[in-house]
This record gives C-alpha cells, sequence and structure tokens, in this order.
C-alpha cells in the first residue's frame, strides 16, 4: 500500500528531471546552421545559453531535494498533484484534448468554417448536449455569426483549406455575402 | 491658450454627437472583444484599423482610444467569472478575483475591478492631459539599461508574488524565458532553436502561449467536472457591492495607478509589467499580504488600477514624441499616418485641437467604462446560464481566432494548442503557469536590453550600476525579492536554531 | 518571357497591331481567350499580405496600396499583417497560397537582406515582382544638440573617439554600411535597437551619438528639427535634402543598399493576371494619393518592373551575402 503510494508521490518529479535533460541537450542544437566566428558583443547564443544553465541547475536541485524528501520519512516532493473539489474523468478530459488537437490539424485542411461547425457539434454531444433542436441551430448560427464577425466585419483571412475544401469555403463565404 | 482652455475646446469636441458615440462604439467594442476568451484588446484595435480610414484623423483616435481604454479592461470580466484573462494583463485578477468568484461574490469582485481599472485610468488621462511635456522629457532621460533594469524588476515581482515555493515559481519562470528566445534573435538576426522548420522562425508570441495555457485547460477543466458557470449565490442572493468595498481598497488602488503610470511610460512595458509589479508591492505592502490569492480585495484591486493606468501613460510618448511605446500605440500611430498626420511635438503646435480632443476623449472613455463594464459584465453572467458544453465550445474556437489573429498565421494556432495540451498536464501536477507566461513576456524584452546596452557602451558590464536610474531600480528590485523571501528564510533559520539549542 | 508580357498587358485596353500575316487569326483567338479570362478575375476579394506588424514602414505602404488598387480592381483588398522572422512568416504565406493572383504581398529590401544571413527558406525565384514602388537612400543623422553639425565634423571626431550610431540590427544594410566606412578609415560603434520607436528615441534622448535611417521613417523628428541628416549614402543628391552631401563627395562611395518596397505575387501566377495587377499598381502609383504619400515619406520612384524589378530583388540578395562575407 506505501510502496505505490510513494511512487505516485513522486510522479511530479519527472518534469524537474525532464526539464534538466532539456536543458542539457538545447545548448547543442540552438542553431540550424553554421554560425560565424567573429561576433560582435556577446552573440546571439549568449542569452538562451544562461537561461539554460539557470535552468538546468535549478532542476537539478529540485530532483536532489526531491530525491532527498524521498529517503526522509515525512517530507514532501515540491510538487503535489492538485485535489479536486469535485470527482474529476480523467478519459473525458484526455477525449477532449484529443479533439481540440484534431481541430488544429482539421483547420487548415478542411477549412474554419467546416472544422469549427465539425468541433462544436462534436463538443456539444460529447459535453451532453444532444438535443437536435439545440444542437443544430447552434453548430449552424454559431458558425456563420463567427465566419459573418470575424471574416466579413473583421476581415481575417482564416484558413479555408485546401483543395476541393478551399473551393467549398469560397462558394460558402459568396454564399453568405462575405466574398 | 491654458491647458485648461484647449482641455475645454476638447470636451466641447468630444461631446459632439459622432465623436460622442465613436467613443462609446469604441468603449463597447473593446470592452466585448477584451472579455471574449481568446481575443485581446491589440487584436481588436487591429481589426478597427481598416474601419479608421473612412473617418477623419482625430475620429479614428477616438474610436481606437475607446477600444484600447475598454479592451484593458475587458479582459478583467472574463478573468474574474470564468478564470480565463482575456488578455495578458489581466492575469493578476485570476488570481483573487477568480477566488472572490467561487465565494460567490462576483458582483463585488467585478464592481472593485471597474472602479480600480477607471480610476487607474482617468488619473492617466488627466497625467496625459496635464504633465505630457514634463513627463515626456522624463521618458527621454531613460535609456536601455533603465529599461532593463525595469525589466528585472518584474522579473523579481514574479518571485515576490509567487504562491508556490520559490524554486518552483523560478523553474516555471525561467522555462517560460527559453520559451521566449525561440525565433529570430533581436540583435543578430540569427534563428534560434528553429530545429530546421522556418515556420518556427517567427518565434513563439506570449499572447498565444497565454490562450493555450489559460483557456484551453480550464475548458478541459469544464468538461472533466460537470462544473457549471453560473454566478454562484449564497443563501440564495448574491453578494453585491457596497460604496465601503471600494473605499477599503482605495490604497491600493493609488499605489496601482502611480506604479501603472510609470511603469506605462516605458516603452515595451505594457499593461502586463505594470499590473504584475502592482500586484507585488501590493502584496509585500497590505497587511493582509499573505492571504493574498485567496481573494482578497486589495489583491484584485491594485493590479486592475495599474494596467488601466499603463493606457494614459503610453500615451505620452506617442503623441509628444511620436514614438510608440507597446503594440497598441503602435496601432494608433499607424492610423495616424495613413490619415497623414505626424504624431511629435510638431503636432500640439499644428492642430491642438485635435490633440486636446484625444485627450478629452480617453477622460470621457475612462468614465464610461464604468457603466460599459458593468453592462458587458451582466451581458456576460446571462452567457454563463447556457449550457457549458457549449460556451466551452465557443472559448475554443474563439481561442483559435484569437492566436491566429496575432499575425494571420495557422502555426500559431498549433503553438497555442501544443501550450494547451501542455498546459493542461501542469495544472494537473500544480506546477503553475502564470510565472511560464510572465517569462514568455519579459524575457525576450530583458535580452534585448540587456544586450544593447551593452552594445552602447564598449560591452561595459558595469554600466547597468554606474546609472544612477537604473541602479536605483535594480536595488529596489533586488530588495523586494529579499524582502518577500525573508519570511520563510527567517523561519526556516529560526527553526534551525531552536534545533541546535 | 517580356513578350508574352506586354501582349497580356495590352490585351485588356486594345487589340495588338503589331504582328499581322498568318499568325493573325492564332494570335486574335489567344486575345480573347485572354481578354475571357481577365474579365473574370477578380471576382472576390484579394487579401493584401503585409509582411511586418502594424505601424511600420512596410504596413503603411501595403495599406496605402491596398487601398488606391481597390478601385482599379473593383473588389475589395482587405490587409493581414503575418509578421515574423524579418517578413518571411509573411513571404512563406505568400509563397504556399494558392498562384491564382488572389494573394498579393510586400516584399521589402530588409527582408531580402534577411535571406543573405540564412533566415526562411524563401527566395527571390519563389515571387514575381509585380512592381517596386518606394526607394530611398539611408543617412545619418544626428540630434540636433549634437557637437557634430556637419558630416566631416562626425567623421574626424570618429577617428579618434567612439562613436555610437543606432541601427536595426547586425547583418542588415546598416551593419554593412558601417562595415565599408570602417573600411575607409572611419570607425562607428554598430548599436543595434530592434523596436524602431527606440532606435528613433536613443539619438533624441542623447543616449546614441548618430542614427542610421531612410527618411520617411523618421520625417515627423526632421520636420521637427530634432534630427539632422548629415550624408546620404547614395550615387546622387536627394532632391529634398539638396544640401546633405553624398557618402561619395566626402571620398567614401556607398551606394545601391537603398531601401526599396515592392508588391509581389507567388511565382506561376498567370500572366494575365500578372499583366492586371501590374497595370492596377501603374494606376494607383500614378493618383495623387500616392504621390502625397510617397512625397511625405521620401520615397518617390519611377516603379521599377518585370524583368528589372526581379533582377533588382536577387542582385541585392548577392551584394549583402557579399559583404557579410567579407
Amino acid at each position: 500500500m506505501a510502496e505505490p503510494s510513494v511512487r505516485r508521490r513522486f510522479v511530479p518529479t519527472l518534469l524537474p528531471a525532464g526539464l534538466l535533460v532539456l536543458a542539457l541537450i538545447l545548448p547543442g542544437r540552438m542553431f540550424s546552421r553554421d554560425q560565424s566566428a567573429d561576433v560582435v558583443g556577446l552573440g546571439p547564443a549568449a542569452w538562451p545559453g544562461a537561461m539554460l544553465l539557470a535552468l538546468a541547475v535549478l532542476s537539478a536541485i529540485w530532483v536532489a531535494r526531491d530525491l532527498w524528501a524521498l529517503r526522509r520519512p515525512g517530507s514532501e516532493p515540491l510538487l503535489a498533484p492538485v485535489r479536486e473539489e469535485e470527482p474529476y474523468a480523467m478519459g473525458k478530459a484526455l477525449a477532449g484534448l484529443v479533439m481540440i488537437v484534431v481541430y488544429g490539424w482539421l483547420l487548415s485542411v478542411i477549412g474554419f468554417a467546416l472544422a469549427s461547425a465539425l468541433f462544436i457539434a462534436g463538443w456539444c454531444v460529447f459535453g451532453g448536449v444532444r438535443n437536435p433542436l439545440v444542437l443544430v441551430p447552434v453548430t449552424l448560427i454559431g458558425t456563420v455569426a463567427l465566419l459573418w464577425l470575424f471574416m466579413g466585419l473583421a476581415l481575417m483571412p482564416l484558413p479555408r483549406g485546401q483543395g476541393v475544401f478551399d473551393g467549398f469555403s469560397i462558394w460558402l463565404l459568396q454564399l453568405t455575402g462575405i466574398y | 491658450m491654458g491647458a485648461f482652455e484647449l482641455l475645454g475646446g476638447g470636451f466641447a469636441a468630444a461631446f459632439q454627437l459622432w465623436p460622442f458615440l465613436t467613443i462609446v462604439t469604441g468603449l463597447l467594442v473593446g470592452v466585448v472583444a477584451g472579455a471574449l476568451p481568446g481575443i485581446s484588446f491589440v487584436n481588436a484595435m487591429a481589426m478597427a484599423l481598416p474601419f479608421t480610414y473612412v473617418m477623419s484623423p482625430t475620429q479614428s483616435m477616438l474610436f481606437l482610444g475607446g477600444i484600447y481604454v475598454g479592451g484593458v479592461f475587458g479582459g478583467s470580466i472574463s478573468a474574474i467569472m470564468i478564470n480565463v484573462p482575456g488578455t495578458p494583463a489581466s492575469l493578476p485578477a485570476t488570481w483573487d478575483g477568480y477566488a472572490m468568484t467561487k465565494r460567490g461574490e462576483v458582483k463585488r469582485a467585478l464592481a472593485i475591478a471597474v472602479t480600480a481599472s477607471a480610476t487607474g485610468g482617468l488619473v492617466s488621462a488627466l497625467m496625459l492631459a496635464f504633465l505630457s511635456a514634463p513627463f515626456a522629457s522624463f521618458a527621454l532621460k531613460f535609456s536601455q539599461p533603465e529599461f532593463f533594469a525595469a525589466t528585472v524588476l518584474g522579473l523579481a515581482s514574479v518571485i515576490a508574488i509567487a504562491k508556490d515555493r520559490p524554486l518552483v515559481t523560478l523553474v516555471s519562470l525561467v522555462l517560460g524565458i527559453v520559451v521566449g528566445t525561440v525565433g529570430v534573435d533581436p540583435l543578430y538576426g540569427q534563428a534560434r532553436f528553429s530545429f530546421g522548420v522556418p515556420e518556427m522562425e517567427s518565434g513563439i508570441r506570449f499572447v498565444v502561449v497565454m490562450i493555450g495555457l489559460f483557456a484551453i485547460g480550464e475548458v478541459v477543466d469544464l468538461l472533466a467536472t460537470d462544473r457549471n458557470l453560473r454566478p454562484k449565490t449564497e443563501g440564495g442572493k448574491q453578494i453585491g457591492a457596497k460604496l465601503a468595498d471600494i473605499l477599503g481598497v482605495k490604497g491600493a488602488i493609488l499605489r496601482g495607478t502611480g506604479i501603472g503610470c510609470l511603469i506605462g511610460m516605458i516603452p515595451g512595458a505594457g499593461a502586463t509589467p505594470g499590473a504584475v509589479i502592482a500586484y507585488g508591492v501590493e502584496k509585500q505592502v497590505s497587511r493582509r499580504g499573505a492571504e493574498f490569492g485567496t481573494g482578497v480585495e486589495a489583491g484584485l484591486a491594485a493590479p486592475e488600477a495599474a494596467k488601466n493606468a499603463t493606457t494614459g501613460a503610453a500615451m505620452v510618448p506617442l503623441l509628444t514624441l511620436g514614438i510608440p511605446g507597446s503594440a497598441a500605440t503602435a496601432i494608433m500611430l499607424a492610423a495616424m499616418m495613413l490619415h497623414g498626420v505626424n504624431p511629435g511635438p510638431l503636432l500640439f503646435i499644428m492642430d491642438p485641437t485635435m490633440v486636446y480632443t484625444i485627450f478629452a476623449a480617453m477622460i470621457i472613455a475612462n468614465v464610461l467604462m464604468i457603466g460599459a463594464g458593468i453592462g458587458v459584465a451582466q451581458l456576460f453572467s446571462t452567457l454563463m446560464r447556457t449550457p457549458p458544453a457549449i460556451l466551452a465550445a465557443f472559448i475554443i474556437v474563439l481561442s483559435v481566432i484569437g492566436a491566429y489573429g496575432v499575425r494571420n498565421n495557422i502555426f500559431d494556432v498549433w503553438v497555442c494548442l501544443a501550450f494547451g495540451v501542455l498546459g493542461w498536464g501542469m495544472k494537473r501536477i500544480g506546477f503553475p503557469s502564470a510565472p511560464l507566461v510572465l517569462g514568455v513576456i519579459l524575457g525576450p524584452l530583458a535580452e534585448r536590453y540587456f544586450l544593447t546596452s551593452l552594445a552602447n557602451s564598449q560591452q561595459d558590464w558595469t554600466v547597468f550600476v554606474t546609472r544612477p536610474i537604473s541602479a536605483t531600480i535594480l536595488a529596489l528590485a533586488g530588495v523586494f525579492v529579499l524582502w518577500s523571501l525573508w519570511p520563510g528564510l527567517a523561519g526556516r533559520l529560526l527553526r534551525r536554531r531552536t534545533r541546535a539549542t | 518571357m517580356t513578350e508574352t508580357r506586354m501582349n497580356a498587358a495590352a490585351s485588356g485596353r486594345m487589340a495588338s497591331t503589331r504582328r499581322a500575316g498568318a499568325a493573325l487569326a492564332a494570335i486574335a483567338l489567344s486575345l480573347t481567350a485572354g481578354t475571357a479570362q481577365a474579365q473574370d478575375y477578380p471576382e472576390r476579394p484579394i487579401e493584401m499580405v503585409v509582411t511586418f506588424g502594424p505601424g511600420g514602414g512596410a504596413d503603411l505602404m501595403g495599406r496605402t496600396m491596398a487601398q488606391l488598387l481597390e478601385e482599379p480592381l473593383g473588389v475589395s483588398i482587405p490587409v493581414s499583417n503575418v509578421a515574423g522572422a524579418s517578413g518571411n512568416a509573411g513571404l512563406t504565406r505568400l509563397r504556399t497560397n494558392p498562384a491564382d493572383g488572389y494573394t498579393i504581398g510586400t516584399l521589402i529590401s530588409l527582408t531580402v537582406a534577411s535571406w543573405a544571413s540564412g533566415l526562411g527558406d524563401n527566395a527571390p525565384e519563389d515571387f514575381r515582382v509585380i512592381s517596386v514602388v518606394q526607394s530611398s537612400p539611408s543617412f545619418l543623422f544626428v540630434p540636433a544638440s549634437s557637437p557634430h553639425q556637419s558630416a566631416e565634423a562626425l567623421f574626424e571626431h570618429a577617428k579618434t573617439n567612439p562613436v555610437t550610431v543606432a541601427t536595426s540590427g547586425y547583418g542588415t544594410q546598416d551593419d554593412v554600411t558601417l562595415k565599408l566606412l570602417a573600411d575607409a578609415g572611419i570607425t562607428m560603434e554598430n548599436v543595434p535597437f530592434q523596436a524602431p520607436a527606440e532606435r528613433y528615441a536613443s539619438p533624441i534622448g542623447g543616449h546614441t551619438m548618430a542614427i542610421y535611417e531612410e527618411p520617411g521613417d523618421v520625417a515627423q523628428f526632421i520636420e521637427a528639427g530634432q534630427l539632422v541628416p548629415l550624408v546620404v549614402f547614395a550615387a546622387e543628391r536627394h532632391p529634398a535634402f539638396p544640401d546633405v552631401p553624398t557618402s561619395a563627395e566626402l571620398g567614401v562611395d556607398i551606394s545601391g543598399l537603398d531601401n526599396y518596397r515592392s508588391i509581389a505575387v507567388p511565382s506561376g501566377t498567370p500572366e494575365d493576371r500578372v499583366a492586371i495587377l501590374e497595370d492596377a499598381v501603374a494606376q494607383a502609383v500614378q493618383s495623387e494619393e500616392w504621390q502625397a504619400f510617397c512625397e511625405k515619406t521620401y520615397t518617390c520612384i519611377e516603379p521599377v518592373t518585370g524583368e528589372a524589378a526581379q533582377a533588382m530583388v536577387g542582385d541585392f540578395r548577392d551584394l549583402i551575402a557579399e559583404q557579410l562575407s567579407q
């Protein structure tokens, strides 16, 4: 009983450990092309180099402190996972994150209008709004209102998608009188 | 003609039907845009720019000025009501403002926020009207070492205001500074951390990071916990605001206003560092400093006053010197120049009517803001009654539009979503995200001020301590950090000593 | 190449009468096809990609041009600011949008110079320059309070004392100019300011001794007498500043580093559409508004189009690369 809970408690220590590794690797990967040797002043690498060094030192202290805490009973690691006041549906949260990432990817492929309509509808269904009399108007009116406000009024060039979707977006924009 | 007569003329011009309507429209657009999560007032001003083509130069400034004043406040509405800062400057409003909302005191929190903001804005608008000239020459005395020192003061306040342990805060802050170094460096034009991806050369903008960390994390939590956003009530009745609440925080409002007025004049700094420094100072000064973050009125009032106090102050260098200090004032400069008007010392001589109409408009906008702010907040609390899933979906879409609108670049949307996923994970393990955002904002400023200072002094590192103003600010930052860390350190020393004896 | 373009340009207005004989029928056919295509372009808004944020020289040019192009083209031209990576982020957007004439953008010398130091993945071949519409040489300015009110005095002072010059960065035209001056024995310290506003404030506040800038960007300070032009880096004196000597007159010949701004489309855009755009830009530049605008920013030039414009971009990149590698 005690063993797994100790392990769980130290999951947050993975963060400084990861940051330490990152801070040690990144200085070598700062530039993707050769730098000329003679620069005036400190050069472009000085500031990020110094900050990565600071990050490495601070994360190392953190890891050391947490390992020290591990050996002493009654000591706690620096970070403790938050306790929610209400039950937290982890699966639902992860699915939500996936939906958001997919939405971001779809934006450039099928365009803002289609992707947003799909996303709004999907999120509502997933979040418990399933009555079609609510869902359909919210999705359609919402999307058209957003299009009209941001592409029509604010003249933002939101992504129209690629290939056939570009054609569809142009048709939609002409239909709604924005183009 | 004295300043009073000129300002009187300005008021007469601003109270004509069309100019007045323009101010009101701008103000409303600003408050609504600022309050929408994702859409910041800079976004809104850039979108409004084409509308100013058809206006007269003065009218376009009234419109943009209204959006500016309203937008800087508007961000606090969503910060207080749903814990999502509408603009970066409203970040501190989430700490004590949202805590008050959770207690069912949303109306009180909003009333304090809008009064503090309007007071800060009004004082700085009056300063703009009467003290522009002396303040402008004072601002010119500041150079890169002073800007660097002020940025260090901002970074020091981030450590001072932390609720978490200093080490955790520092790691988050430094991580933010590292994130801010991605992209083309400010002096040498070299791409850093682009990993061969051309899009990465554009760098990571702080607004994009903020939208991702705050809006998306909050929305996912909303989905996972079945929480609703309906304003909470206590005993069937919401706790309203009383005049005594406002009077109780007048000290905090005054201190915040003073800090905002000073920070606002520094180019590049703007509203966010002003609000953060004001929060840090207030936490040290206030008797209830240790309770900050749990819904203390002064902790809400001080940064609110400071961020709106930067609006008038930021226009001092724009109008008197023709030098815009922030993204918002750069858009105002663009609007003026598109009309063939060059701001600067000559504007005061050539067209004092225009200048004083703008001054009058800034004063009017700040007074009207109390009404506009409360009205829009009412509208929002009605919106909060819709099912949380629908609200959440639109918050995400607006966040995506906001991230895209920063530079009309789809890559920024992906960065925003990546930080959204990251921010959600950080929240799960209790790693603070506010210092990270502030690191992304202040880091790039610190770097370029530091390197330019050295370039301007033959690489002499002592320049920061040999210039009196810069040395004073740096000393202040040092004192600030020690002062805020002292209780913890003293406690530990005391414990050790008792153990030894 | 040029021939076809000229043909296309003429197609909208008058039939080309230069050709005769057996080819006439074929030409007539191609002309009607061209006209038919020309008539359905443009039929929806054209996006103007400004490669820098609101408020700068490129933004003012892009917005002014967009406004003036709306009338000849008959559609609205919304401006989108795509800032980042010295203008390369915007150019990437321009390049990757369909080459159908519905995306046009600003291409300026600063971005071309950034290619020489390895930024971005854009190249001159990726773009078809419609027209170079603005160009201005740069000057050295000193504040009105400076003890060195002539270029000779400043250069003389620089030979024995440190002189600081506010510039836009290392590896830019500014840097190249200062390096060329140093080669001639006039050493000045390059003090880069990324933010234009801070760059202008530094000499006025007395924090740097001089500033390297094109006059249009500091017009309000020149008019107010806060900045005094000392020397122009061009082959000839600037008509707006007839009393300011060229660097060649002072013994250091530095020219060809002018700041220019152009309107470009992705390469591969149909020739007839390029021709329509070129025609519209030419009309816009003739307008009173544009003339007033370019006069105020000291950037009036006779627009450069076609092959010459294309060559201007390629040559400029090579010139900067050559100077920086020395």
